[in-house]
């Protein structure tokens, strides 16, 4: 049972019915046999997983709480961290340096036995492995007080909305709206209703109609540049409304059972530059690599080269946190290598700016600023999106050679559309930039949409669900699912 | 011996590279190009080191200005005015 689908639309609304029928003391064995239920379907003898590590982390909380001084708290905090990555490790890394291993050993000509070993990757492992880790942390720094409540702790480890692909929260933000009698509310129940029919829009008509043009060209053997242009930067849509579709469905159904999670999207298209996109882009995931490997990294540094170093190995991680794969590794040493040197550059870019007069034209600079960014991110994601490191390095190729960005080139390569795909897309595209245009210049579009006539605002609600249900593609799982 | 105020005022001229006359009551996180989010977690290792304390995540944006950081340090024990 994927979020986009009948059954989930059922199974949810099943469970906001009994939610606000029962009483606040049973609520807790609803979400967890609900969220059990749900990570079931999706995972099958994982759930057995889930289990143990919620066990584990749980135990693991109270011994942490119970050391008497730091150094032996950090010391169980360092255990338990440790039994978690491995459980992780397994899983997801694995046959990542197995692999590589072996590729090293033949060309050492070493003798390798250790074949290739069929594991299958839990699903949901790295958001839920990212947030005991966090809950361990924070109990160690003093920061969270170890959960006593088995039932409320395991809701947190696994509350069905945000258990697949986050937003990653922290335990001091989620546990206690659990504990709190949470009442039928209009305004929860309609404001989630909208951001779930807006994920809907965002994920089958942009992200799942991109999904097969982008892979038509990626998985072609020999793109021609302006194909792989185009469709490197129709990925970087779909990513983003595929993500932010996830992010909407799991932050509007929360919201209907009176569970705020955090915003993990802020338009991050529009932003001015590297450091700029990673506060708008997977919020949640960047504040946890803040706080939980780069602050910690930085620790006594007092260089700016030293903390160019923590930069780069806190991009690493966050790149090998979303695939085994040295094209991911790839892509986190790119965004790492553009901080740093974005950073280091500053003030000269800076000067540059000033000396072409750039600065008196605070508009066009800004514009300038968000095209480079959003051309940056492209071109990180063609390894994000290649499938070997050797196809990365051709399409990297064809995405800097001046020759693919001949504009006949790429008039040619929209070919790769048929015209009714096309029209289809442009309309709907168009509709979400108009959403961002309101969210840019108001706080939300949807407070802006509510001081709007009853005709309009209807007239809205039925164009997002109509447009799902006649135009809305399916089919393709979540890119970020399957971290 | 040097009093905290001096070891403050010459922490964020060793830390952020600035000039005697650039550190002030006014000067604040951002407002400066030095004083920029890489500077300042320098900045926060350097007056770790000068007055022994830990200053953890969370305080870590609380030290957002000059006057901020004093306020933020008096709390963690370091003595401004009697010393």
């Amino acid at each position: 049972m994927t979020f986009i689908s009948i059954e989930f639309l059922l199974f949810f609304a099943g469970i906001v019915f009994t939610y606000y029928l029962v009483p606040h003391k049973w609520r807790w064995i609803l979400l967890l046999a609900a969220s059990y239920s749900f990570y079931a379907t999706l995972s099958g003898y994982f759930v057995l997983l889930l289990l143990i590590s919620t066990v584990f982390t749980y135990f693991t909380g109270i011994v942490i709480e119970k050391q008497e001084t730091k150094q032996q708290k950090k010391r169980a905090m360092l255990v338990g961290i440790c039994v978690l990555l491995f459980f992780l490790g397994w899983f997801k890394y694995f046959n990542f340096v197995n692999d590589s291993i072996r590729a090293i050993s033949t060309y050492m000509n070493w003798n390798y036995a250790i074949p290739y070993q069929e594991i299958i990757l839990p699903l949901a492992i790295s958001f839920y492995t990212f947030q005991a880790v966090s809950y361990l942390v924070d109990i160690s720094r003093g920061k969270q007080k170890a959960e006593r409540h088995y039932g409320y702790f395991s809701i947190y480890f696994a509350f069905f909305p945000q258990l697949v692909a986050g937003p990653i929260e922290r335990a001091k933000k989620l546990l206690p709206q659990f504990k709190v009698e949470q009442t039928l509310n209009y305004d929860n129940i309609s404001y989630g209703m909208k951001r779930i029919a807006w994920g809907f829009f965002k994920k089958t008509l942009i992200a799942d109609r991109l999904a097969p043009i982008v892979a038509s060209v990626y998985d072609s053997p020999d793109p021609t540049g302006s194909q792989i242009v185009l469709a490197t930067v129709l990925f970087s849509i779909q990513l983003y409304a595929d993500f932010s579709a996830l992010s909407d469905i799991a932050i509007g159904c929360a919201r209907m059972l009176g569970i705020r999670l955090t915003e993990n999207f802020k338009q991050p298209h529009f932003a001015t530059s590297i450091g700029d996109f990673w506060n708008r882009w997977h919020i949640t995931l960047s504040t946890w690599l803040r706080d939980y490997i780069f602050m910690p990294l930085c620790k006594g540094k007092k260089k700016r080269s030293e903390i160019y170093v923590a930069i780069i190995i806190t991009f690493l991680i966050s790149g090998i946190w979303h695939g085994a794969a040295w094209t991911f590794v790839l892509w986190g040493l790119i965004h790492g290598f553009y901080r740093a040197f974005g950073d280091h550059t500053k003030h000269f870019r800076g000067k540059v700016a000033t000396f072409i007069r750039l600065d008196q034209s605070p508009s066009l600079h800004k514009w300038m600023k968000i095209t480079i960014t959003f051309l940056l991110v492209c071109f990180s994601r063609v390894f994000f999106r290649s499938d070997s490191v050797t196809v990365a390095f051709e399409n990297a190729q064809h995405f800097l050679s001046p020759s693919s960005w001949s504009p006949s080139g790429i008039i040619v390569a929209f070919e790769m559309f048929s015209l009714l795909d096309l029209v289809i897309f442009s309309f709907f595209f168009i509709v979400m930039q108009l959403y961002h245009y309101i969210e840019r210049k108001n706080t939300s579009t949807w407070n802006w949409l509510s001081q709007r006539p009853a005709v309009a605002r209807f007239a809205v609600y039925v164009l997002i669900v109509v447009s799902v249900l006649v135009f809305g593609a399916t089919g393709q799982g979540f890119v970020y699912g399957g971290f | 011996m040097m009093k905290n105020i001096e070891k403050y005022r010459n922490a964020f001229m060793d830390a952020l590279e600035l000039e005697e006359d650039q550190v002030s009551e006014e000067l604040a996180l951002g407002e400066t190009r030095e004083w920029d989010s890489l500077g300042h977690m320098i900045l926060i290792s350097t007056m770790e080191d000068v007055f022994d304390v830990s200053i953890d995540a969370e305080w870590m944006t609380e030290f957002d200005s000059y006057k901020a950081g004093k306020e933020l340090l008096n709390r963690l024990g370091v003595d401004f005015v009697n010393e």
